[in-house]
């Protein structure tokens, strides 16, 4: 319910300026800015989609809900356009656009669309947000209206917000159109009105409002507006460098994440147990897939739930990966343990009869996941710097997982046995551990990680058959780098990697940050094989 | 999934593992049965084009049963052979020769990018053999072994350019070219600048990156066409000529990081229906693409094409969606078409015959316009569609050409 107050400024005023003044002149003002966009005339419809946008200024509410009716169809192609006539095709029905009425006698199929460009559409749809602000009875809409325009303003003017802005009773709505007003006064004819809109712009430190502001005192002869410019550039420029490290750091740590996730199982397998798994690559794959069949079984089972479908895919895929990998083992692996290139070729082989399997039964297109909002889109933090949030959750679950398996090698009876077996197979068969069924279960929990990475990066990349080939030489490459056993170097490994990558990137562009990045290992290698981290076991 | 076409998947993958990766599908057993005619097909079915390429495969054989449902061709059944070159651009060569020499197909289509095409030439020009060429390119080519099924830059590329630099496409001033690390991109990007030099474009105005195949971390150029973006100058835009699964992954960041089509909008040379399968598309909404045919067209033959591919899908368990039409689908059916028809106004295989009947031939094409094959080259006529990206994973057609535009092999702007 709104309160009083509030009822009587967004209803009843416009109501009775609606009745008292506009509605003669408004019937005619409706033709002819539908007849501007029927036009086809680019010039004229842009016109008339910022007469529209103004419509609340002097019709009040119901000026703006017809014209927010008529915005919506012309984004939406619902308009169609005839000799003299508008008509709008919705899903109730074909309706006047002039009155809103039901046609009559008027068959909207012989009608013709008006044509809608980018250019167009984005003016549309600014002008809708504005509208908003005049027609939206929950100030949580007229908020995200407002923070729209502040984005998209090629309908706001200094007169359409400014009367917004008397009509707003939220106070958060209200702090959101000051701002936005003042920031509209860039060329007003008096110079305190030009620094107020400085100071507005600059409020939001981001490169396009810096050169927003760089161009206006371009032109601008008044000292004491230049003098207040020349303090906000400097002040946008040293938020801005801070966004820039900011981000600089965030893409690396991101990309860390991925190499780090592909490269977690493998440095149990390899790291710990000697096995050149080739196939590791298709055990992220596996679990990306089960990471979609558990979507779909949800998306069938429990729509509800259709947005958490990561986290419950969490263990389906962890296990998926780690029955593959189990039977990898039990089958193959476990007979050629002393054979490390036999170990090569049968992995390489089962690397492409999962893949060609996976492409014959269910195909090689990218599988479409749903992307629930974790996932999706990103937050401006400072700057131009925003933090996206599938690469956020690749982050998290990277941290989480080197945390789980650290504690379970360092803290359970399993990862002490392993451990054991790792140092010194002979001497912990010696002393009763059942170093096969160690060997076994390594190798799962291995496959498992590599199932939870592709989990992880289904919201990054493209799920098909082929995802994982990509991730083995970078995989095997974080591996070596950190020292072949040790989960700490392949943490650090996958760090440096990640920021001299994203560092060399923008300066000598990604092919050459490839380049580099694979030189600077080679030569590490060879400066000290053992990696950064040697493993202290015996081998 | 079905319990037979697992089993038989699993067994045609083992095969394959134990041959090696590629390998060509369908050996023949005589050495030539009289009544047959090979067509031979090189289009990946893995790597990082297997998405794409995959379905020309499907698309030839679909051509080909429907020219023998009419009784073939000059009396034979025309027989359909792939083979999978797993996106390894050398393998396109040896397998080409394999199809010419080995299996002696009167006719290869085949090739995505460019530098596949590059590595076929010398084989198909030794052995006076023809590829059909399904892609639009990047021109600065004419060979006489070629079929060059789809447009050079001067009608698909440049009218898509001029539209974005139009009033009505955005008075577009300023331009960020991302590209894989090859010649198409290059020989592209070459060319457009050599175009806006000639329109008096500053070289400030413009931006050049390169990304190895297979790229998939697209942060840091994102953040760098933001930046892009926001300095002075007029309206930026992208053009994009990245290939393969690069494609959605750059689309996706470019979501994330909250750049919409309304303040950068991208001209994805490369971008089809097919590469935004995976992809919520609803926030693209308004990028740009061009080619020779959407899936959008209007027309009767179109609607027949449409039903006719989905039926195919359905019948022969094909693993490609049924409802999505590319473009190269489109010109590698005409090409069998185009192929066919030759042959038969030639009354032989021989490839001279076929080329000699070529000059001239038309076909009414999908697409809605009557394409034919011009007389001096081997090129073909095409309409041109600019296309923008909708809500449900399609193109809009934003504009089409009047009629089929003389196709231009080489650019007067490449050494400007």
């Amino acid at each position: 319910m709104l309160p009083i107050r509030q009822f009587f400024a967004r209803f009843f005023i416009p109501l009775v300026l609606v009745i008292a003044a506009s509605l003669p002149a408004n019937s005619q003002d409706r033709t002819a800015i539908l007849a501007e966009i029927c036009s086809g005339d680019f010039a004229a419809q842009q016109s008339a989609l910022g007469q529209l946008a103004s419509a609340g200024v002097e019709h009040g509410e119901a000026g703006a809900n017809w014209a927010r009716a008529i915005v919506d169809a012309f984004e939406g192609r619902d308009l169609r356009c005839g000799d003299g006539i508008a008509v709008i095709d919705g899903n109730a029905g074909p309706i006047m656009a002039e009155t809103l009425e039901p046609t009559i006698g008027v068959d909207p199929e012989g009608l013709d669309a008006p044509s809608v460009n980018l250019r167009l559409r984005a003016v549309a749809s600014s002008a809708n947000a504005v509208l908003r602000l005049y027609t939206e009875a929950e100030a949580a809409e007229r908020l995200s209206a407002a923070s729209y325009i502040d984005r998209r303003r090629e309908a706001a003017t200094a007169t359409n917000i400014g009367a917004a802005l008397e009509l707003e009773t939220d106070p958060d709505v209200r702090a959101v159109l000051t701002t936005l007003r003042a920031s509209l006064l860039l060329s007003d004819a008096d110079p305190t009105n030009r620094i107020g809109a400085i100071e507005a712009i600059a409020e939001d430190a981001t490169l396009r409002n810096r050169t927003t502001i760089a161009e206006a005192i371009k032109s601008e002869t008044d000292a004491a507006v230049i003098a207040s410019g020349e303090t906000a550039l400097a002040s946008i420029d040293r938020t801005l460098a801070i966004g820039q490290v900011l981000a600089t750091l965030y893409a690396g740590a991101s990309y860390a994440s991925v190499l780090f996730l592909a490269a977690l199982g493998l440095a149990i397998i390899f790291g710990l147990m000697g096995v050149i798994n080739l196939a590791q690559g298709e055990l992220i794959m596996v679990g990306a897939y089960a990471a979609w069949f558990t979507q779909e079984a949800i998306r069938y089972a429990l729509p509800g739930l259709l947005d958490y479908y990561l986290i419950i895919a969490i263990p389906v895929s962890f296990l998926a990966a780690a029955l593959v990998g189990l039977i990898m083992e039990v089958l193959v692996i476990r007979r050629l343990y002393d054979r490390p290139l036999m170990t090569l070729l049968a992995t390489w082989a089962i690397s492409i009869l999962l893949i060609n399997t996976v492409r014959v039964t269910i195909g090689s297109q990218n599988l479409e996941f749903h992307q629930p909002g974790y996932v999706a889109g990103g937050f401006p933090i400072i700057g131009d710097f925003i933090m996206t949030s599938n690469r956020l959750f690749a982050i998290a679950i990277a941290v989480l997982a080197f945390i789980a398996v650290v504690v379970l090698l360092r803290k359970s009876l399993f990862g002490m046995n392993v451990r054991a077996v790792t140092q010194n197979r002979s001497m912990a068969g010696a002393v009763g551990i059942d170093t096969r069924r160690t060997d076994m279960m390594a190798f799962a929990l291995g496959s498992g990680l590599a199932g939870l990475a592709g989990l992880a990066l289904s919201p990054l990349y493209n799920v098909n058959p082929g995802m994982g080939t990509g991730f083995i030489v970078d995989s095997f490459m974080v591996v070596v780098l950190g020292g072949v056993g040790s989960l700490i170097g392949a943490i650090i490994a996958a760090l440096g990697i990640g920021q001299i990558n994203v560092i060399i990137e923008p300066i000598y562009g990604a092919v050459a940050a490839k380049v580099f990045v694979l030189l600077m290992v080679i030569v590490f290698i060879q400066w000290r094989p053992e990696g950064l981290f040697a493993p202290k076991g015996r081998r | 999934m079905k319990r037979r076409s697992f089993v038989k998947g699993l067994i045609t993958a083992s095969a394959g593992s134990v041959i090696s990766s590629p390998w060509v599908a369908q050996k023949t057993f005589a050495a030539a049965h009289s009544d047959t005619v090979k067509l031979g097909c090189l289009f990946s079915s893995s790597g990082t084009m297997a998405n794409i390429e995959g379905r020309l495969n499907f698309v030839a054989r679909m051509a080909a049963e429907e020219i023998n449902a009419k009784g073939g061709v000059l009396g034979k059944t025309v027989e359909v052979v792939t083979t999978d070159p797993g996106s390894d651009w050398p393998l396109y060569a040896q397998l080409g020769r394999q199809l010419i020499q080995q299996e002696e197909v009167a006719a290869t289509f085949g090739c995505w990018t460019s530098v596949s095409r590059k590595t076929v030439l010398p084989v198909v020009e030794q052995n006076d053999a023809l590829l059909y060429y399904p892609l639009h390119f990047e021109g600065e080519e004419n060979s006489k072994n070629v079929v060059y099924l789809n447009s050079p830059p001067s009608s698909s590329v440049l009218p898509a350019v001029k539209y974005l630099m139009s009033e009505e496409g955005g008075s577009a001033k300023r331009f960020f070219m991302l590209g894989s690390d090859y010649v198409w991109p290059r020989t592209i990007n070459q060319q457009l600048k050599g175009y806006w030099a000639e329109q008096g474009i500053e070289p400030d105005a413009w931006r050049e990156e390169y990304v190895p195949f297979g790229h998939s971390n697209f942060q840091t150029l994102i953040n760098e066409i933001r930046e892009f973006a926001n300095q002075p100058g007029g309206q930026p835009v992208v053009i994009l000529t990245v290939v393969g699964n690069s494609i959605p992954d750059f689309f996706r960041e470019y979501v994330n990081q909250g750049v919409s089509a309304f303040d950068v909008p991208v001209l994805g040379l490369d971008a089809l229906e097919a590469d935004f399968e995976g992809l919520d598309t609803s926030s693209l909404v308004g990028h740009l693409n061009c080619w020779a045919y959407l899936q959008n067209a209007e027309g009767p033959s179109n609607q027949e094409f449409l039903a006719n591919w989905a039926s195919y899908v359905e019948t022969n368990d094909v693993p490609f969606r049924p409802d999505v039409a590319i473009d190269p689908m489109i010109s590698t059916y005409d090409g069998v078409h185009l192929w066919a028809l030759a042959a038969e106004k030639a009354g032989s295989f021989d490839v001279p015959a076929v080329r000699d009947a070529s000059a001239g031939l038309t076909f009414a094409c999908p697409s809605g316009y009557e394409i034919s094959m011009t007389g001096e080259n081997n090129y073909v006529k095409r309409g041109v569609f600019i296309g923008s990206l909708n809500e449900s994973q399609g193109f809009d057609i934003l504009w089409q050409s009047p009629d089929t535009p003389e196709p231009v092999p080489f650019s007067p702007y490449m050494n400007t």
